[in-house]
């Protein structure tokens, strides 16, 4: 009896238990990721960011919910695996409504709406205007901008006493930055001089300081690093080998916001986004946003946060547009990028932040004032997904790590940077 | 006076032999047993860090000299947890994949590895060869054609598009197939001579002498189910169908990652694991298995 008992038990559990999960599910593709919800029009707004980005978001829709009766279902997904959800949401022939991706994808490129004129009509930075070269049309509208910059130590600075630039008209360079560093080292009981992100956006900024122009292509089709990105790199080792920079950041994946967050690190080169976060999370030292160094070039390397895409073929199409053309009206806009703590895109907007003004006005002045080539990373991103090219890694960073663990020389390094960037770059 | 004593038993002495063997055991178990504490301190060292950091503030988080204990208490990363995850959703969506997964996987891997082990027909030698040649093929090579059979059957975006792909696992296939080898074939031939049918047999003989094994792959199962991340990211499309490990992962921004309400919702993701786990931990530490196996 006891054995018949079990196996009625597990056959009615299993039943049970598939029935419950055929219930939970739709049966398959939904109707292209918005549609209608019991007559109301849903669109999915796909993104990913921390909580400020997203709350951002939950806001705006929330009121564009009240203003118009459309609801927007902002969906979080990881930012690791944006790319691979909006590639299977494509195969599956199920594409949200809109993304913020952080790129196009030739995935999905020949199912984007046309935002041309939703361009035109609110004025982004024309240094962010990416059209696609098959027919002219902008299907990707930047969401926000992002930039490199520096943060200092301010309690380790003033302990030691030694003075920093804090606007623009102060420039410094990365040998001074170095020398006074030092100092707060030796005066405190700091351990690093500076850190910085191990991303190859952030090396860029670096690089562009030193005169380079990164990796570009050449007359020939072929995609190379020039001689000042080489010596910008032996100098960034430099940096490594003699302490002034931690290890364990570059070679090892250590986290660097954390790093300069235990209080120990006299500088942090890193992104706006830090601004919000710090306020919350650095409750034992000052710190304070400066000019980035120069070497002699004043640059930083800003770009497109993500860029907002929509897909045909979801049935709410118009619903799409309309929602994208609110989002960017002035009055919106300026709200998210002061909910979200980030810098606006569209030009001239006049954005107020509660806290760190000056911080975010300094990012603003160095965007300003930085070289053509610091907008070039972002919007080629962008043109590559609508060329077809699929950028899968990051040779810069990659082969640079390399480099900074003794794993190969400088000469093999811009070589296999070459090399891999052609690899994915050329026609 | 004459006094009486009453007659007492002589007291039983304790052979200074056996004193001598436990003293010696004690100080031989000495240096075993400190050694045994100071692993398992070293173990729990970095759980109960993360633990205890669940409960710090933001900015204690990081701030030097580290602190194990909090310096002040604070609820806030659950609070706020709570509120950017819908945990009970999350939790509900989990436990229907894992629970589910787990029962069709332990009826099927029982089923598959008996008609292996006990029936002899070349095809079957075959299909058992092709069930275990799965088991040396990572998960991310067939990644992409599972999801397009997951498409095309209709099941994308739903949880059942999540269970099905992953019911038949090659390692439990292959655990009950091990298991019924070592069951002697004359026990089958004396069922069906007192007149027992296949299923009987299977059913009434079989599935309770393989209990054990049922229980194992039942627990590692759950908690591959559990912790499982990447079909649940290709398959499932709609919030409101994303399992827990999605949603928090999804709380790691960009490039800004709120460590605070990571760890507490990490907390709060590990405890029905670890509910399992003092439920069974009897089967679970006398399994030991679950170190050699992949899903």
């Amino acid at each position: 009896m006891k054995r018949h008992h079990l196996i009625r038990s597990l056959a009615t559990a299993a039943v049970g238990a598939l029935v419950l999960a055929s219930c939970s599910g739709d049966g398959g593709g939904s109707d292209g990721g918005g549609g209608s919800d019991g007559g109301d029009v849903v669109l999915e707004l796909v993104q990913s960011g921390d909580v400020n980005q997203g709350g951002g978001y939950a806001t705006l829709t929330e009121r564009y919910f009240e203003e118009t009766g459309v609801r927007v279902d902002v969906i979080e997904v990881p930012n690791d695996d944006l790319r691979t959800r909006l590639r299977t949401a494509s195969q599956a022939n199920d594409p949200p409504s809109l993304a913020a991706s952080p790129s196009t994808d030739p995935a999905w490129t020949d199912r984007l709406l046309d935002l041309t004129d939703i361009f035109n009509e609110v004025g982004i930075i024309d240094t962010l205007s990416v059209a696609d070269p098959a027919d002219g049309l902008v299907k990707a509208l930047p969401t926000t901008l992002t930039a490199v910059g520096m943060f200092l130590n301010k309690s380790l600075w003033d302990e030691a006493g030694v003075d920093y630039p804090t606007t623009l008209d102060e420039a410094w360079t990365w040998d001074e930055y170095v020398e006074l560093s030092d100092e707060v080292v030796e005066a405190t009981d700091a351990e690093y001089g500076a850190v910085m992100d191990g991303s190859a956006h952030r090396l860029r900024a670096f690089l562009y300081e030193f005169g380079s122009e990164g990796v570009t292509e050449q007359p020939d089709g072929s995609w190379a690093l020039d001689e000042a990105g080489a010596e910008a790199l032996e100098y960034f080792k430099q940096l490594h080998q003699d302490g002034v920079m931690p290890q364990s950041v570059w070679g090892a994946a250590d986290d660097p916001s954390a790093t300069f967050k235990s209080g120990r690190v006299a500088g942090y080169m890193s992104g706006v986004w830090q601004i919000a976060d710090f306020q919350e999370t650095i409750t034992d030292f000052e710190w304070v946003s400066v000019p980035l160094p120069q070497q002699p070039v004043r640059a930083t390397n800003y770009g497109a946060a993500s860029w907002i895409v929509a897909f045909d073929g979801t049935g709410v199409e118009e619903e799409t547009l309309d929602f994208i053309r609110w989002l960017y009206s002035e009055e919106n806009y300026r709200e998210y990028c002061e909910i979200s703590g980030c810098l606006p895109v569209l030009d001239g907007l006049e954005v107020s932040y509660e806290e760190d003004e000056y911080a975010f006005q300094l990012y603003n002045a160095e965007i300003l004032e930085s070289p053509p080539i610091s907008a070039v990373q972002t919007t080629d991103g962008v043109l590559h997904g609508y060329q077809g090219k699929s950028v899968d890694s990051e040779p810069l960073q990659d082969e640079t790590v390399k480099f900074l663990n003794n794993e190969q020389s400088l000469e093999d390094t811009v070589e296999n940077i070459g090399r891999i960037t052609t690899d994915q770059l050329a026609d | 006076m004459v006094t009486t004593h009453a007659p007492t038993a002589p007291r039983k002495k304790r052979p200074m032999r056996d004193l001598r063997r436990r003293r010696g055991e004690i100080r031989r178990s000495i240096v075993p047993t400190t050694m045994l504490w100071v692993i398992a301190v070293l173990m729990a060292f970095p759980l109960l860090w993360f633990l205890l950091s669940s409960f710090k503030p933001g900015g204690e988080l990081f701030s030097y000299p580290l602190s194990f204990i909090p310096r002040e208490w604070t609820l806030g990363g659950y609070e706020a947890a709570f509120e950017r995850v819908d945990f009970m959703r999350y939790l509900g969506n989990t436990f229907i994949v894992a629970s589910v997964s787990t029962i069709i996987t332990v009826v099927l891997c029982a089923s598959t590895g008996y008609a292996l082990a006990k029936y002899k027909n070349p095809w079957l030698s075959v299909l058992g060869l092709c069930v275990l040649s799965m088991t040396m093929l990572p998960g991310e090579v067939i990644l992409n054609p599972m999801f397009m059979v997951v498409r095309d059957l209709g099941m994308y975006n739903s949880l059942l598009g999540v269970i099905m792909p992953s019911i038949l696992t090659p390692t439990g296939v292959f655990m009950f197939r091990q298991f019924y080898l070592t069951v002697p074939d004359e026990l089958i031939d004396a069922a069906r001579i007192d007149g027992a049918s296949e299923y009987g047999i299977f059913l009434r003989i079989m599935v309770p002498l393989a209990r054990p094994i049922m229980l194992t792959l039942a627990i590692v199962s759950f908690q591959w189910r559990w912790n499982d991340y990447i079909l649940p990211l290709i398959i499932l499309g709609d919030p409101d169908k994303f399992t827990l490990q999605i949603a928090l992962r999804s709380l790691v921004g960009a490039e800004n990652i709120n460590w605070s309400v990571l760890l507490s919702a990490s907390v709060l993701s590990m405890i029905p694991l670890v509910a399992l786990y003092l439920v069974f931990q009897r089967y679970v530490t006398s399994s030991n298995i679950n170190a050699g196996l992949k899903d």
